[in-house]
């Protein structure tokens, strides 16, 4: 049976014990975020740069017919406007958004536990899993 | 003060599954009445908010109790009976495949359960052919997609009735890949009261197949427990628990990549995605506490019957009737 030699106690080796510390470290401030900025949009906290109830009489149109009508902001088009990012429906968005890069945070600080390790297989792999949710996150394949 | 507790407790999830079985009796057509494009314009958007977070709390309980992901649930069944369109919807499937793969990941991860080594190579794969799959299901036609979806859920129905997985493995020889990665793990079983070890043989088709699975959830913003576990389990001779928990770790790697395209194409709306994701991870942590006390079989039984009228509806509107 073959056993890495640096899986200790329930086989948890060191670079999993990393990313699970992180991963939970980040879920719970994702999920608070998301709570948060939620009740900031429902309860309208902060003014909407798209009113609720256009939302409500759209949302059986599909995305990108939904997005010509109403221009709800998408992927990371409210960075250029700070008027924008003072909104009550963005700053919910952005709340998803950082759910969607926490896998990122994990793998950027496995990285250099498998570097420590000499493990460069994993090292190269968690490499390449960064640039494909990069590629993803930056909107360049859409 | 124990006592009062645990009466207490065994209130609050009798009330659960009372409140369970109500909504599937009842809320269920009534939703399905509701959702009628002409009714539905004149319902108020957050009568709609409310009964999603219900509808969603009571499929957390479901898909714990019949062993599956909430992701796979949530799309076909929510785009049967609710009035937004396909896209939000999948969208928003896709974050709470996320969302409970990444609050159940450190525990998981922590115990041994979930493995980094064996999730990494898979969710590589998986996350480029996930990205593929959502850029290919938001081009399509919404009846396309409709259609295809019904007959992806009649299929998951299917795997589901006839599924039989392997608690125990029996030891394999690991293939040249999974040497070569230095797949293989050691556990602590709390049933046995043992520590369990475990590799991996077929590798390379492992591969391929999370490739595919990978397509097909970025493609209908499902969550791929269904999928991933078999694969892990009866293919790849990974220890059920294991492949259950290292399923979740793939899925948060998967879905936030597909999600990136969801968001891009503006079929994220937090309105439709919070309170769906709120539902589903509550329901979730019942279910968990639920679950030695219910009959899971039945519960099994009815989520298929559920995923049948959801694919039949899916199938229907699919041809337009």
């Amino acid at each position: 049976m073959i056993i890495d030699n640096n899986k200790k106690r329930h086989g948890v080796d060191n670079v999993q014990r990393v990313y699970a510390q992180i991963l939970e470290n980040v879920s719970h401030v994702g999920f608070a975020l998301l709570i948060g900025g939620y009740f900031v949009y429902i309860f309208q906290l902060m003014p909407l740069s798209v009113p609720i109830d256009a939302i409500a009489q759209n949302w059986h149109l599909s995305a990108a017919t939904m997005q010509q009508k109403l221009n709800t902001p998408s992927g990371w088009s409210f960075f250029g406007s700070t008027s924008l990012l003072m909104k009550g429906d963005v700053v919910s968005s952005l709340s998803i958004y950082y759910l969607a890069t926490a896998t990122i945070f994990c793998l950027l600080f496995a990285i250099p536990a498998y570097i420590r390790e000499k493990n460069y297989i994993y090292t190269t792999i968690s490499l390449f899993q960064i640039v494909v949710l990069l590629v993803a996150a930056s909107g360049i394949i859409n | 003060m124990s006592t009062a507790t645990s009466v207490y407790r065994k209130l609050l999830m009798g009330s659960a599954a009372a409140f369970s079985a109500l909504f599937v009796c009842l809320f269920i057509p009534v939703i399905s009445f509701a959702a009628e494009p002409h009714i539905a314009e004149q319902t108020a958007w957050w009568v709609w908010m409310i009964l999603l977070f219900a509808f969603s709390f009571v499929l957390g309980i479901f898909s714990v109790l019949a062993g599956v992901g909430g992701g796979v649930l949530f799309v076909p069944i929510v785009s049967g009976f609710f009035p937004f369109h396909l896209d939000f919807i999948r969208g928003a499937g896709l974050l709470v495949a996320l969302s409970g793969a990444l609050s159940a990941g450190a525990p998981l991860m922590r115990k041994g359960l979930a493995d980094l080594k064996l999730g990494l190579p898979m969710a590589l794969v998986g996350s480029i052919s996930s990205i593929a799959g959502a850029l290919a299901g938001l081009a399509m036609p919404a009846n396309i997609v409709q259609l295809l979806l019904g007959v992806a859920i009649m299929g998951i129905a299917t795997l589901m009735m006839k599924s039989k997985s392997s608690g125990s493995i029996d030891s394999q020889e690991p293939d040249a890949l999974s040497k070569m990665l230095g797949i293989s793990g050691l556990y602590y079983d709390e049933v046995s009261k043992k520590d369990v070890s475990w590799q991996i043989h077929r590798t390379p088709m492992g591969l391929v197949l999370f490739m595919v699975i990978g397509f097909i959830g970025g493609m209908f913003g499902m969550g791929a427990g269904w999928a991933n576990v078999p694969v892990f389990n009866l293919l790849m001779g990974v220890p059920l628990k294991v492949a259950v928990a290292t399923s979740g770790l793939v899925l948060s790697i998967n879905g936030a990549a597909a999600a990136w395209v969801y968001i891009f194409k503006g079929a994220v709306i937090p309105l439709i995605a919070v309170p769906a994701i709120g539902g589903i991870m509550l329901g979730s942590k019942i279910g968990a506490k639920l679950l030695t006390r219910v009959n899971t079989r039945s519960v099994r039984m009815i989520v298929i019957i559920m995923l049948v009228i959801a694919g039949l509806r899916s199938l229907l509107k699919g041809f337009g009737i």
